[in-house]
């Protein structure tokens, strides 16, 4: 029954913080300076999103030659395509290879 | 065709390709779910209550590994934290919208329905509406399937293949669409740098210390800006 009531409270929680601001900012007006700064919070959290999926259980950060080259080619054709299948694909392609060259 | 069944089709059609970094973790979950001796069931009934990937697999490995309901549900929640900035982020759009969908859409707020609602700039509060909610219900429902296959699958692939590097190459991809300038790509950097910096910080908050202070240099750099 503990393992119900932990998956309970994870979704209470969860659905919380999804909606405590949007619930509670919906007739506020947001100065100028808040609207620019949350142009900000995307890049940031992806940013640090993509450094935490590749960080271990145990904190250590695998981030060697083949997770840079995969990433480093993900965002060319990302930045040249505007396409995530082909990026997808060109990205895990270029990180298999660089793990068989150096496996 | 009327416009209303154009948006919903275009919120399935830009969902799918985006879903895919979502295999790997349903995949995953299925792993955990099988390691850590909770019923098959029980642990996929996190998919709808909780309905976060990272947040599911944290609350059921730690659970597995036998940390108290107590200690769990914390490290669950903070790695789900960052759904505070996307609530905050996404308030102004939800302004001018009816009460229920205020209520309803958060449900579904996570991480890629926020990152496609966020370059979405629809005046029309009604086709903002729409396509948020044909996103976060596509997602929903590729989870609650990919999530039941994952406990059967999860345990069939081979460790050597790494599928889980899906996942930060699609948020690059994300990433890359959301930098439309000099600014933005610095804050990314200096965020994900400070991430590596605290990665060893207990319950992954490494992540939320790197996106504030990323965020916090967003606001300098924002001031600055002004003051030209």
């Amino acid at each position: 029954m503990t393992v119900a009531l932990a998956i309970v409270l994870t979704g209470i929680g969860t659905y919380l913080s999804r909606a405590i601001f949007i619930v509670a900012l919906a007739e506020r007006r947001f100065p100028p300076l808040a609207l620019r700064v949350l142009e900000y919070v995307a890049p940031a959290v992806m940013g640090a999103l993509i450094v935490s999926m590749l960080t271990t259980p145990s904190g250590d950060v695998q981030i060697a030659a083949p997770e840079l080259v995969g990433l480093g080619v993900a965002a060319l054709v990302a930045w040249r395509s505007r396409n995530h299948i082909l990026t997808l694909v060109a990205a895990m392609f270029s990180f298999w290879s660089m793990l068989a060259l150096f496996a | 065709m009327g416009d209303a069944t154009l948006q919903i089709r275009r919120g399935i059609a830009e969902s799918i390709p985006l879903f895919i970094p979502a295999i790997p973790f349903a995949l995953v979950f299925g792993v955990v779910v099988g390691e850590s001796g909770v019923a098959p069931w029980l642990g996929w009934s996190s998919s709808p209550i909780v309905f976060g990937g990272a947040a599911q697999i944290t609350l059921l490995s730690l659970l597995g590994e036998g940390a108290s309901v107590a200690a769990a549900v914390t490290a669950a929640l903070i790695v789900g934290a960052r759904h505070l900035l996307y609530s905050v982020t996404l308030a102004p759009r939800f302004q001018n919208q009816p009460r229920w969908f205020r209520w309803l859409g958060p449900y579904v707020l996570i991480d890629q329905v926020f990152a496609l609602a966020m370059v979405r700039h629809d005046e029309d509060p009604a086709a903002f509406r729409r396509y948020f909610l044909s996103v976060g219900f596509t997602f929903w429902t590729l989870w609650m399937l990919c999530t039941a296959a994952g406990l059967f699958i999860g345990p069939l692939v081979p460790d050597k293949w790494q599928i889980a590097f899906a996942a930060p190459v699609l948020f690059t991809a994300l990433l890359v669409t959301a930098v439309d300038r000099w600014q933005k790509l610095l804050v990314a950097v200096v965020a994900g740098g400070l991430t590596v910096v605290f990665a060893d910080l207990p319950n992954r908050s490494g992540l939320l210390v790197g996106a504030l202070l990323g965020i916090g240099l967003g606001l300098l750099l924002e001031l600055v800006r002004r003051r030209k």
